[in-house]
């Protein structure tokens, strides 16, 4: 024992460890740690056994256009029938008639037989874009001005244009081009872009990323002081600042692991049942990435926070409410107005910035494919799922590329963290401990 | 950019010695108010070396001094020093200090080996020293059998006990028990006061602190006395009740015939005052117990006086305590 | 000339299978033994004199307890006017204040129609006099009341009420008296409701009776609106009955101060958050059943017959999911208290 010198710097690793672990192991006694984690994974749980529900129903595809429908009971679809000339609406009138004689083709041909590839190329305020799949615009037999209905001297395109005032795009397509996109593949990969983000948003990092926090760690130090149990860690030759820390990180080592097998569990079911190519949804693992660690961190800063408040006063958590108010309206703000200053002043603006962020890296064309829907959709399906997807969708507010974002956000939020660590640490030292 | 570990300002870097000259605990004109109530006033002393009582009634300062000297609390006046070093925002002395605090509540679903292993690590002990350590006080303060139970299934004594060992794993200098045996059945009384008695035995400085006089008494004759926040007396218990010769001592005698007693009593010196209690028992009062003590025995065996009992009813704690507390100090 | 007999090791287990006997509770409380010992007794084989060590004679009570509700009133008492007075229960003075500006703050609406009536401006009457939408709106409009008023006060109010006596050992004083556990519990739910009620019911009225006063409203008005504020009265004795419900059954289950208040509005707040989120991604407003608000809201619109907003389905489903999470509140509430032990946990 004589032999080391007596700084208490002396064996940080040794002491970290050990009220980290003795935390951990606090935590695991307590009935109320697994009711809260319990009640949040039911909680989440929900949402996703309702979307599941979603996507295995499926979405209805909707004949825009109607060209499948046989109003003369020919047995010929309207669209076939137009396709071959013929008038959809007598039926002494159908491909059947023509020479050589043409088979009737199953009306599922009808639906969706046309594509949505609106694009948005260069930085020009008007730009023709779309083609027409069916080859309703292209082949008939129309004269070149009745086939360029927006008068842009582009036949069967889609021309669309930037409003100079509001940034909006609006669209004005030729007649019979892309009138009858595809409803239930748009609908779902909308849905599962949309359920990817809000679940990632609200129910990860706001929902638990706040509540767990809330529950877990405003106790962390004023519960050791309130039951005298405080004295046992503080008449050791460590400081106070430390055993903040130490604390801290015992909260961080039970919340932190929930939050990734959580994120793991999502990301695999959500990966396998979401609308892909293949077998899985590898693109969104990006995002599921981005969801767990913002939570992470917004955890971290969080527990530091309700932590430093449940030191500072007795009530400490009644503070936390009107936080968690405005944390609440923040995360409101970010997904309507992302790069509103005001956000900067919160932490959850920050977290969300990192989701928004890897979104952009993960799904580049996002922002196009919302507008597809906006413009396209026609109050139908396609465009309400696309509303969805686009409220919870953002830009990330600094205005810069995904990754830049990212690290601007993580470095903010680290930052936050130790300047409440300091904060909490300051006023824990000054606390007497009767 | 480094955190303040040290809480003084800059980063304590060179080890902290502790300062060998002087006293393990010197409070000097410590005071500690809680608006306008005093909970200590105006508080001078030095303890270094055996075992001290501080004794008071509840409410006497008892607790708020050792909250004082842990740094738990900080003084509204005066300097407090534990082995040279302010204890206040500096938490360096404790790595020769062990603290027993006062509350009951303990982790109870933690086994006392555990409960001890653990916070020795807080001293900067790897994982297998801890071990080590706890099985070594553990043992020392008799627990070893059922180290590995559960502290919420052990009785008081063995709770206090518990405490006192997580107190000893760094083998301190300095030991510091509040109350340490509040609640305790008999049985652990006194084993805990053995256990005491052993550590002032191997020239720790132990302070203890109690209102159960009678278990001061057996564990030291150094004694600190508090009453309302204030130091009354301090010292020898005995020397503190000889320098009350303002209140006289009284010697109780249950004697066969207690009147003729006290005609042979009465012409001595140092008497100064007889009364009789009751029937059979005849009470002295005197300045000077030593020189009764020694004129006594002649006095009743020259006389061939039949005596039962013979009492010294004030050389105890309580009455001094008594005294003290109605009369003011010394 | 001393025996020494050997009383059987009483190894007293305190896991939690263990019966809880009133030994067990003692030696769990005072840990007078250690359980592990062997405790001897030392007999004395001369018998001892005869005699009484003492005597004792019970004599039963002749006087007359008075009679149960006086004895509940005074529990109730001791709650309400602990609210502004010194000498009874202490409410905290944060709770205190909330309460206070909550209820100034509720009182906007009456406030603003008297204003209307005063300036005699037709466009703020039409925005705050009473009217079936303004109604519903004073007792269950989400924001700000829910959100920011009402859960909060009840968070507060609900809070300490059982687990303080837990905590500070006074349930004893409660049980050492002729109360039933039902009437401990029955008291502070209805003084935690009367409290509430003070909030939201009495500025309800006081908004009611602002227009009456304000605009000179006669008879005829009064007999085609009192329906309706009728209904609005009952809502807010739905919501106050909610949130006392599971607040109280938060507050016995928990030993902390904070955790049940906390807890509420977690549930609150939390519900409606998820079941936004699910109806914003997929329309599906099936969620709104688990919370507790939008429950009570969709049973409001129903009763006061301003425009429902959930058309999802039917306002049965809301009733019932209301009642199912009463029942499961005040089931657990009986039960914890009903098993609470009475020392000091």
């Amino acid at each position: 024992m004589e032999s080391r010198p007596n700084t208490i710097y002396r064996a940080l690793d040794r002491k970290a460890a050990a009220i980290t672990e003795f935390t951990m192991r606090q935590y695991r006694t307590k009935a109320s740690t697994w009711v809260v984690l319990g009640v949040g994974l039911v909680a989440i749980s929900l949402v996703l056994l309702i979307y599941i529900d979603v996507m295995a129903t499926g979405f209805e595809s909707v004949d825009n256009d109607r060209d499948s429908e046989d109003p003369d009971n020919d047995g010929y679809p309207t669209g076939q029938e137009i396709k071959y000339g013929t008038d959809p609406y007598m039926d002494n009138s159908h491909p059947g008639l023509l020479t050589p004689s043409i088979e009737p083709e199953p009306a599922s041909n009808y639906i969706d037989e046309d594509g949505f590839d609106i694009t948005i190329s260069g930085g020009a305020d008007e730009q023709s874009t779309g083609y027409d799949d069916d080859g309703d615009c292209r082949d008939a037999d129309r004269t070149n001005s009745q086939k360029d209905s927006n008068d842009n001297n582009i036949i069967c395109d889609i021309l669309i244009e930037r409003d100079r005032f509001s940034g909006d795009w609006y669209a004005e397509a030729d007649n019979y081009v892309d009138e009858d996109p595809d409803d239930a593949a748009y609908a779902a990969e909308a849905s599962h872009m949309a359920f990817v983000l809000g679940i990632g948003k609200m129910g990860f990092v706001l929902l638990l990323g706040m509540f767990l926090p809330l529950f877990l760690a405003t106790g962390l130090i004023r519960e050791e002081m309130n039951d005298g149990t405080m004295h046992f860690m503080l008449s050791k030759p460590i400081a106070r600042t430390e055993v903040f820390l130490y604390r801290i990180l015992g909260y961080l080592g039970i919340v932190w692991p929930y939050f990734i097998g959580l994120g793991i569990i999502f990301a695999l079911i959500s990966g396998f049942i979401g609308p892909s190519d293949g077998f899985f949804r590898f693109q969104d693992l990006a995002v599921w990435l981005a969801i767990v660690f913002a939570t992470m961190m917004a955890s971290f800063v969080y527990g530091m926070l309700f932590c430093a408040l449940g030191t500072m006063w007795r009530f400490g958590i009644v503070l936390a409410i009107p936080f968690a108010a405005w944390e609440l309206g923040m995360c409101i703000v970010s997904m309507g107005a992302p790069d509103a200053p005001i956000l900067r002043f919160s932490v959850v603006g920050w977290a969300l910035m990192i989701v928004d962020a890897a979104a952009l890296m993960a799904w580049p064309n996002i922002d196009i494919f919302i507008l597809q829907g906006q413009l396209m959709g026609d109050f139908g399906l396609i465009h309400s799922t696309s509303l969805a997807l686009d409220f919870f969708h953002s830009e990330p507010g600094v205005g810069t590329s995904g990754l830049i974002s990212a690290v601007i956000a993580t470095v903010v939020l680290l930052v936050q963290g130790a300047v409440l660590w300091f904060i909490g640490g300051a006023i824990f030292k000054g606390k007497e401990i009767e | 950019m480094m955190p303040d570990f040290d809480q003084q300002g800059k980063g304590q870097t060179k080890a902290w010695q502790p300062d060998l000259s002087a006293p393990a605990v010197l409070l000097e004109g410590v005071s500690k108010s809680y608006g306008r109530i005093f909970a200590l006033s105006n508080i001078t002393m030095a303890l270094n070396g055996g075992v001290t009582g501080i004794l008071g009634m509840n409410g006497a300062g008892k607790s708020t001094m050792f909250k004082l000297l842990m740094g738990k609390l900080k003084p509204s006046q005066g300097k407090i020093r534990l082995f040279g070093t302010d204890p206040w925002k500096n938490p360096a002395p404790y790595a020769r200090v062990g603290f027993v605090p006062e509350h009951e509540k303990m982790y109870d679903w933690m086994t006392a080996h555990q409960f001890v292993s653990t916070f020795a690590r807080l001293n900067g002990l790897t994982r297998a020293e801890a071990m080590l350590e706890a099985d070594r006080v553990l043992n020392f303060v008799g627990l070893a059998d059922v180290a590995h139970k559960k502290i919420g299934q052990y009785s008081k004594g063995m709770r206090q006990r518990a405490k006192i060992a997580h107190a000893l794993v760094n083998d301190p200098e300095l030991i510091i028990l509040d109350e340490p045996l509040q609640g305790c059945d008999p049985l652990a009384r006194t084993t805990i006061m053995n256990v005491i008695r052993e550590l002032g035995r191997m020239g720790r400085t132990v302070i203890v602190s109690s209102h159960i006089l009678q278990e001061i008494e057996r564990i030291t004759e150094q004694i600190v006395i508090l009453h309302n926040g204030r130091l009354l007396a301090l010292g020898n218990l005995h020397a503190i009740r000889d320098k009350l010769d303002q209140i006289p001592h009284r010697i109780t005698i249950e004697a066969e015939d207690a009147k003729a007693l006290a005609k042979d009593v009465i012409d001595m010196d140092e008497v100064y005052g007889i009364s009789f209690p009751d029937m059979k028992n005849l009470s002295i009062q005197t300045h000077n117990l030593g020189a009764i003590h020694s004129k006594l025995p002649a006095a009743i065996v020259e006389n061939g006086h039949r005596i039962h009992t013979i009492d010294n009813p004030d050389d105890d704690l309580a009455s001094i305590l008594g005294y003290l507390t109605s009369g003011g100090g010394i | 000339m001393n025996e020494e007999e050997a009383i059987p090791e009483q190894s007293i287990e305190f896991g939690a299978e263990a019966p809880v006997t009133g030994q067990g509770r003692m030696e769990a409380a005072w840990g007078s033994s250690e359980g592990d010992e062997d405790l001897s007794a030392t007999e004395v084989s001369q018998p001892t004199s005869t005699g009484h060590v003492f005597e004792q004679v019970y004599k039963p009570w002749k006087g007359t307890l008075n009679p149960r509700w006086m004895r509940n009133w005074a529990i109730l008492r001791h709650h309400l006017l602990g609210i502004f007075k010194k000498g009874h229960r202490p409410w905290g003075m944060p709770t205190r204040l909330f309460i206070l500006i909550v209820f100034i703050a509720s009182l906007s609406d009456a406030a603003l129609t008297l204003l209307s009536g005063l300036v005699g401006d037709g466009t703020l009457h039409q925005l705050w006099g009473v009217s079936r939408d303004n109604l519903y709106g004073h007792v269950l409009g989400f924001f700000p009341r829910n959100v920011l008023y009402y859960p909060i006060v009840a968070a507060l109010l609900v809070g300490s009420v059982i687990s303080e006596d837990r905590q500070h050992g006074t349930s004893a004083l409660y049980f050492s008296r002729p109360i039933t556990r039902f009437d401990y519990v029955g008291m502070k739910f209805v003084s935690v409701a009367l409290i509430q009620s003070f909030v939201v019911l009495l500025t309800l009225s006081l908004y009611y009776f602002a227009e009456i006063i304000a605009l000179g409203r006669g008879w005829a008005w009064i007999m085609d609106t009192f329906p309706l504020f009728l209904a609005a009265f009952l809502s807010g004795m739905v919501l106050i009955f909610t949130y006392t419900s599971i607040g109280l059954s938060l507050s016995s289950v928990s030993k902390g101060k904070f955790f049940p208040g906390i807890g509420l509005l977690s549930i609150v707040l939390g519900t409606k958050v998820l079941a936004i989120l699910v109806s914003t991604l997929f329309d599906r407003e099936i969620l709104y059943l688990l919370s507790p608000y939008d429950c009570m809201a969709h049973v409001g619109q129903t009763m006061i017959g301003t425009q429902p907003t959930y058309d999802q389905y039917s306002w049965t489903w809301s009733l019932a999911s209301l009642i199912a999470m009463n029942a499961i509140a005040l089931y657990t509430l009986s039960a914890r208290v009903s098993s609470m032990e009475v020392t000091r946990e």
